[in-house]
């Protein structure tokens, strides 16, 4: 028996269980801990998508909550992404959509936001005066709500925003011991696996 | 069943369950439970009632420090520094 902690490091195993949770079990042939590993934290980060919206998933306006959410791995980013990128529109002035151009420095001090009941995302092909010259870009931005229109996210606030952090934020922080365990896989973490 | 129910969509928007927000806490123990207790039994045999247990004890605890708090803010904090008339 080995004391150094080297010895028992699995380094394949740890790699693939940061990339999916439970992925490090199954390839250390644990299949029953590797499922339930995977249903305790997807059960925590989507059960928290569930009670907060998709808007709990935040690296840009709830950065210090994302830092404990992304150990979930990529998925955490994959859903941020879409977050950002699919959801969230630019506050934009209606004098500016109304000229249809604006300096590309305004708009990048312009942070895309999620949306409130009442608003509506909407695109826009906008000219954007750069020093170099103008370009044109497709921006996203917010407008209000038509009949029949709204949202398509809406912003989360209040005990069901903070309790769906929460709850990814869990999830995060519950796949760190679970990625630690598949990357040393000690005599005390499973050496009694059913077979 | 209340209209912001109906307009509810699941993953896009929060549940509104504002008022009974508490009881969110239960499967959100019983996930963490399922988690931890995956790679912290060593007899798989044992492994739901370990869940169990310690769900409850999640509740239990979470129960217990929403009572002190309670006690702290309520009771003990005005009867240390009441508030001006």
């Amino acid at each position: 028996m080995s004391t150094k902690p080297d010895d028992n490091l699995n380094l394949t195993a740890g790699i693939l269980a940061v990339v999916f949770p439970g992925a490090g079990h199954l390839y250390l042939r644990q299949t029953r801990r590797a499922v339930l590993a995977a249903v305790g934290v997807l059960g925590l980060f989507f059960s928290g998508m569930f009670v907060g919206g998709i808007d709990v998933i935040d690296r840009k306006e709830d950065k210090w909550w994302f830092l404990a959410q992304a150990m979930v791995g990529p998925l955490a980013f994959g859903v941020d992404a879409y977050h950002q990128h699919a959801l969230k529109a630019y506050p934009l002035d209606p004098n500016i959509i109304a000229a249809g151009e604006m300096q590309a420095a305004d708009l990048e001090r312009l942070t895309p936001r999620a949306l409130y009941p009442g608003e509506t995302r909407k695109t826009i092909d906008l000219r954007l005066n750069t020093p170099a010259g103008q370009m044109e870009r497709t921006i996203a931005y917010i407008a209000p709500a038509g009949p029949g229109q709204g949202p398509p996210s809406t912003k989360s606030i209040g005990m069901m925003n903070e309790l769906g952090m929460l709850s990814a934020a869990i999830a995060g922080m519950l796949n760190f011991i679970i990625v630690l365990d598949a990357f040393f896989p000690g005599p005390s973490s499973a050496s009694r696996e059913p077979r | 069943m209340s209209l912001l129910l109906l307009a509810y969509r699941p993953f896009l928007d929060p549940i509104p369950l504002d008022r009974h927000w508490y009881l969110l806490l239960i499967p959100m123990s019983f996930f963490l439970a399922v988690g931890y207790k995956s790679v912290r039994t060593v007899d798989m045999r044992k492994f739901w009632p370990q869940v169990f247990l310690f769900t409850a004890q999640l509740i239990i605890g979470l129960f217990g420090l929403g009572i002190g708090f309670y006690i702290l803010v309520r009771v003990l904090l005005p009867a240390l520094a009441p508030a001006p008339l």
